[in-house]
């Protein structure tokens, strides 16, 4: 039993946290969430530079071959940092979706690319339902044919190159985002992260933009809706200790009555809920990267941190409302853009009612 | 980074899983009754059982009679014994005082206390509270004077847990004024039946006996039973709290899950409106949603006890971990009574009682642990102030 990450995760870790602070600060963060695009290319060939977006890659592939939990603690450094962007949406899910599910062909044609950060992917998922359940899925159609149908929620698809798309029982198609008829509509969220209804219009589609050949889409789904799950948990989790961090520092140095609020035992006391709420949240966090990682079965752990996280940061960014008082509620205030950003995360790759069902089942409900 | 235990580890789990098979709790007599913490009730013959297996000397030096083994061994043991519900109240309290003992105990508490804590024949209260002296220790007044090679007590304690059974009282004392108020404070390991103790049942809200109160009229306790360093005792308090906190609740993980697993097969085979009340989603979500509670506790344990083992610096990891089992320990029970309905307040051995009338002591017992060993109050601005830095009222 050991908490303490390797020796060269602490030095991802920091490395992360420096860059990020320098190059993320929460002024360019909140620019790009109001932005229409929110796109910011150099800061993205930064991180490529660095090698972030091939992470998760094979040395041959071109990436670092780093494991999933060294790509969880990155990513909750860029949740500490509100970064916004199709990192998760490209090096995590659709990275996993091709290493899993993809051809030699195509995973030596993409995955060099995206490693490179010349590429994007996105997974087009969600459909009417709402459900991040791939048993809800019920886009189809015969192939050679003419594919139509729309999903929703399909995150920086205008920045996307190529998409993945989840069909029912979760075959997938791999399409370039700029195929005939394939077309994308703005959604306004309200954390200023960038999500598309993609429409599908009679786009042409032959055998060879299956991902991979037959039968393995599912299980790759389900790896990477795994994946997807847990670094929308680290973003939480990351986010979740700033906003710790700045209550912390508030109480310490607002001065109410004569003496810093932090002295103010109501004060206190929601502080030590907030410490609470976030190291539980990142224990279950690493616990199930970890198993994730060691290639243990992990859909109960996983489940088991989406869910509690979700409802314990969010707790923890409500809570900091109070301390901050007034100033919280600013737009130049970099709290609320944090907020925002957990709420969506929490909501994302199932939210907690899914996952507690899997919690349901694991523990012998019938 | 690892969240598995080693091989070795998991071969002792086993052993421990075979004894308590072997050794059901039904069939160990019961000197004192199951506060509900997850220790189970206190029953010296349980306790005879696991010393001789050699299992509460087992980390302890060889000098003394230990088998070196790794602390983790302990965290084992504790939670496959919580969750067979096996009878091991007075474990962690022995535990602690023999750590002490080991650390800066005196020749004589070496040689005559510590093979009958590996035996599992001496079982100890804590004389810490007194009625003006509860979150507010140092306010306490039970003196204690030197006389030749003796010291004299006098005072009164309270709230001493299984007192009038446990063998030993920890008593902690003043023995001398000092400018600085924390200064002047010493520890007593105090045999009971010692002349001038007259140890008083308090009758709990559960209607059983569980706290003690204690009067120690002139009891007359020999110099070299003093546990620690003279008029330093309220540091080396404060420096075993963390452990105490750790060690006092470390079981509740395990024996609030096996109340779940209880709660589930309740669920599960209780018939409500035509289906299995564990078909009812909100039943459902809230089962699973105690579990991922539970789990979350669980890392904050897990983690406490990787900065124990690693002689880290603990600020509030305990104390947040404290906070968090004994309140989940409250809102489980309510949970048990909402999926009991109309049987939940029926008592143990009542007619209809269901899940043997536990869920109804458990939900009464749950009422003292955010109370006893630091109050959830206490701790938070523990938590905030020692975690946090946030700053400390000078009154306090």
């Amino acid at each position: 039993m050991d908490f303490t990450p390797s020796s060269s995760q602490q030095l991802l870790v920091a490395i992360a946290r420096d860059f990020l602070r320098a190059q993320c600060p929460p002024e360019l963060a909140q620019r790009l969430a109001l932005d229409a695009r929110g796109f910011d290319e150099g800061l993205w060939r930064r991180m490529a530079e660095l090698g972030w977006p091939g992470l998760l890659v094979p040395g041959e592939l071109g990436g670092s071959g780093g494991s999933l939990l060294d790509m969880i603690l990155l990513v909750e450094e860029m949740g500490r940092a509100g970064l916004p962007g199709p990192f998760v949406g490209s090096a995590v899910v659709a990275t996993s979706l091709l290493l899993g599910a993809g051809g030699a062909e195509q995973q030596k044609r993409l995955l060099p690319a995206l490693a490179a950060g010349e590429r994007i992917a996105t997974l087009a998922l969600v459909e009417e339902t709402g459900s991040f359940d791939s048993r809800a899925l019920t886009l189809h159609c015969e192939v050679p044919a003419r594919l139509t149908g729309s999903k929703l929620f399909v995150k920086d698809a205008h920045v996307a190159t190529d998409l993945i798309v989840a069909m029912r029982g979760g075959d997938l198609l791999l399409l370039p985002a700029d195929r005939p008829g394939i077309s994308r509509l703005s959604l306004d969220t309200l954390s200023g992260e960038k999500s598309f209804e993609v429409a599908f219009e009679g786009v042409e589609v032959d055998a060879a933009d299956w991902l991979g050949p037959a039968g393995r889409g599912p299980a790759a789904l389900e790896a990477a809706l795994t994946a997807g799950a847990l670094a929308r948990t680290a973003e939480m989790v990351g986010a979740a200790q700033r906003v710790l961090d700045m209550a912390v520092e508030h109480a310490r140095t607002r001065v109410q009555g004569g003496r810093p609020i932090g002295g103010y035992q109501a004060i206190q006391h929601a502080c030590a809920d907030l410490v609470r709420d976030v190291d539980t949240s990142r224990g279950l966090l690493h616990v199930a990267a970890w198993k994730a990682s060691e290639g243990m079965p992990v859909g109960p752990d996983v489940a088991t941190a989406k869910a509690y996280a979700g409802e314990a940061c969010l707790t923890v960014a409500r809570r900091s409302h109070q301390i901050f008082g007034a100033i919280g509620y600013c737009e130049e205030h970099p709290l609320h853009l944090l907020h925002k950003r957990m709420q969506a995360a929490s909501l994302d790759f199932g939210d907690a009612g899914l996952h507690l069902e899997t919690v349901a089942q694991a523990i012998g409900l019938r | 980074m690892e969240f598995a235990f080693t091989a070795e580890e998991q071969a002792f789990r086993e052993d421990v899983r075979r004894f308590v098979a072997e050794h059901p709790g039904e069939r160990f007599s019961l000197d004192g009754m199951d506060a509900g913490y997850g220790s189970g009730a206190h029953s010296r013959a349980f306790m005879g059982a696991l010393g001789a297996r050699g299992w509460i000397a087992m980390t302890w030096p060889r000098a003394f009679g230990g088998a070196e083994r790794p602390m983790f061994f302990k965290l084992i043991l504790l939670e496959e014994l919580a969750a067979a519900g096996a009878p091991f109240g007075p474990l962690a309290g022995a535990w602690q005082t023999a750590d002490a003992i080991i650390e800066y105990g005196t020749e004589r508490l070496r040689r005559e206390v510590l093979p009958a804590v590996a035996h599992g024949k001496a079982t100890f209260w804590q004389g810490y509270s007194e009625p003006g002296a509860g979150s507010d220790l140092l306010s306490l007044t039970t003196e204690a004077k030197r006389d030749g090679e003796s010291w004299i007590i006098r005072g009164h304690k309270i709230w001493s847990s299984h007192a009038g059974i446990a063998t030993h009282g920890l008593v902690f004392t003043r023995t001398s004024r000092e400018t600085r108020r924390s200064r002047g404070f010493s520890m007593f390991v105090v045999p009971n039946g010692a002349p001038g103790i007259d140890v008083r049942p308090i009758r709990s809200l559960t209607g059983e006996i569980y706290h003690y109160e204690v009067f120690l009229d002139d009891v007359r306790v020999p110099a070299d039973l003093m546990l620690g360093p003279e008029g330093e005792g309220f540091q080396a308090l404060l420096n075993g709290l963390d452990s105490d906190r750790f060690w006092g609740r470390y079981y509740k993980a395990p024996a609030l899950e096996r109340v779940l697993r209880q709660l589930v097969e309740y669920a599960n085979t209780t018939m409500a409106g035509g289906a299995p009340l564990g078909r009812d989603p909100v039943v459902r979500r809230r089962l699973a949603g105690m579990a991922a509670d539970i789990a979350a506790l669980r890392t904050l344990f897990y983690r406490a006890a990787c900065l124990l083992r690693d002689g880290a610096t603990i600020t509030y990891e305990t104390a947040v971990a404290k906070v968090m089992a004994d309140e989940l320990g409250q809102k489980l029970a309510q949970l048990g009574m909402d999926l009991l309905g109309p049987w939940g307040p029926l008592r143990e051995g009542s007619r209809h009682a269901r899940l043997g009338g536990r869920i109804s002591h458990d939900y009464l017992t749950s009422l003292g642990h955010t109370i006893a060993g630091g109050t959830a109050e206490v701790l938070r601005t523990t938590i905030a102030v020692r975690g946090l830095g946030l700053p400390a009222d000078r009154r306090l």
